[in-house]
C-alpha cells in the first residue's frame, strides 16, 4: 500500500469500518511510515475535537430565549437599541477619533522637540540682545 | 402533523406552535454553527439568530425542498456571513486588544484530561491548530467538511442544501480533508521549529 492510499483509509481506519485485509494493510503501512504515522496521528486528534465540538449541547433557556425574541416588537429586533447603535457606530467611531487624536498630539508634541532652524532670534530674547544697539569697539576708543 | 402543516398554522398566525419547529431543530442548528464558529455562546447566539430569521421568512417556505435542507441553508449561510463579518472586524479587535479592553475569548469547551497540565496544554494547542485548519479551508470546503463531519449528513443531503452534485460534494470533502491533513502538518512543524 502506497502513502495516497493509505491516506484516504485514514478515517474508515479510524472509526474501525474497514475490511479485515485493508486494515492490516493499512496497519502495516503506518508501521513502516513515519509521515504517514504522523498524518494518521494528526487526523486522529482532529476527529477527536470536531467530536467534542460536536457533543456539545446548546443553552437549555435557548428555546425560551428565541421565543421571546420573536415576540418582542419589530423595532427591538431590528437593533435600534442604544446599545447596538453604540456596538455599531460610536464604538469604532470614539476608537478611530482617539486614534487620530493620539497621532495628532504624538506629531504636535514631536515638533516641540526639534531645533529651531530659523537663525532669527524668537521676539523674547531680542530685548536681551544689545549687539545691534552699541558696538564695544565704540566705547574702547573713547 | 407533518413540518408543512405546521408552518402552514404558523404563517396563518399561530406563533406558539414555532416553538415545535425550535425545539425539534435546535440542535441541528447549534452543531452547525458549533462547526463553524468553534464557540459555544457565539454559536448559541446564532442558533437564535437564524431562528429569528427562519421566523420571517417562514412566509417565503414554497416546500419545494424539505424544512430541513431549507433551515440548513440558513444556517450555512448565516455562519458564513458571520464569519466574513468577524474577518471584517477583525482590525479593530486587534486594536481593542492593544487597548486592553478585549480580554479575547477563551475556548469554552472542557478539556477530557483535566488532571495533568500537560495534557491540558497540549489539548488546547491541539485545538487551536484544529480550529485554525478549519477556518482557513475555502468555504464550499469547510461548508462540505462541517455538514458531514458535525451533522453526519450524506453526500446526497449536502448536495441538496449546497445546490450541487454528489460527485462535486464527494471532491470537495476530499480536497478539505487532504487540505486539513496538510495545514495540520504544518502547524506541527512550524511549532517543532
Amino acid at each position: 500500500m502506497n502513502c495516497q492510499l493509505c491516506q484516504k483509509e485514514f478515517e474508515s481506519y479510524l472509526r474501525g469500518s474497514l475490511p479485515e485485509g485493508i486494515t492490516i494493510q493499512v496497519k502495516a503501512h503506518l508501521e513502516s511510515c513515519k509521515t504517514c504515522a504522523q498524518s494518521y496521528q494528526l487526523m486522529a486528534i482532529a476527529d477527536r475535537i470536531m467530536d467534542e465540538e460536536k457533543s456539545m449541547q446548546s443553552n437549555p433557556f435557548l428555546v425560551t430565549r428565541i421565543m421571546s425574541a420573536i415576540e418582542e416588537p419589530e423595532q427591538n429586533r431590528e437593533g435600534f437599541s442604544l446599545t447596538a447603535v453604540f456596538q455599531k457606530v460610536l464604538k469604532p467611531f470614539l476608537i478611530s477619533a482617539s486614534l487620530a487624536a493620539a497621532i495628532f498630539a504624538g506629531v504636535v508634541f514631536g515638533n516641540l522637540s526639534l531645533p529651531t532652524t530659523s537663525s532669527d532670534l524668537p521676539v523674547e530674547l531680542s530685548y536681551m540682545n544689545d549687539s545691534a544697539l552699541e558696538s564695544v569697539d565704540l566705547f574702547s576708543k573713547l | 402533523m407533518t413540518d408543512n402543516d405546521i408552518i402552514a398554522q404558523i404563517v396563518q398566525g399561530d406563533r406558539n406552535l414555532f416553538r415545535k419547529l425550535v425545539e425539534k431543530y435546535q440542535s441541528m442548528v447549534f452543531r452547525t454553527c458549533m462547526g463553524f464558529l468553534h464557540h459555544k455562546d457565539d454559536a448559541d447566539d446564532l442558533t437564535q439568530e437564524v431562528f429569528i430569521q427562519t421566523y420571517q421568512t417562514l412566509p417565503a417556505f414554497k416546500g419545494d425542498a424539505s424544512f430541513s435542507t431549507w433551515i440548513y441553508r440558513i444556517t450555512v449561510n448565516a455562519s458564513l456571513n458571520k464569519i466574513r463579518k468577524s474577518q471584517k472586524n477583525q482590525f479593530l479587535q486587534r486594536l481593542e486588544s492593544v487597548l486592553g479592553s478585549d480580554t479575547g475569548k477563551e475556548y469554552s469547551i472542557p478539556i477530557a484530561d483535566a488532571d495533568n497540565p500537560e495534557n491540558i496544554l497540549i489539548s488546547s494547542e491541539h485545538r487551536e491548530w484544529v480550529q485554525r485548519a478549519l477556518n482557513s479551508l475555502p468555504e464550499n470546503q469547510r461548508t462540505a467538511i462541517v455538514l458531514s463531519k458535525y451533522d453526519d449528513l450524506s453526500q446526497k443531503e449536502i448536495a441538496s442544501i449546497m445546490n450541487t452534485t454528489e460527485g462535486a460534494v464527494e471532491a470537495l470533502i476530499q480536497r478539505a480533508k487532504s487540505n486539513l491533513r496538510e495545514k495540520l502538518s504544518a502547524l506541527q512543524k512550524k511549532k517543532k521549529k
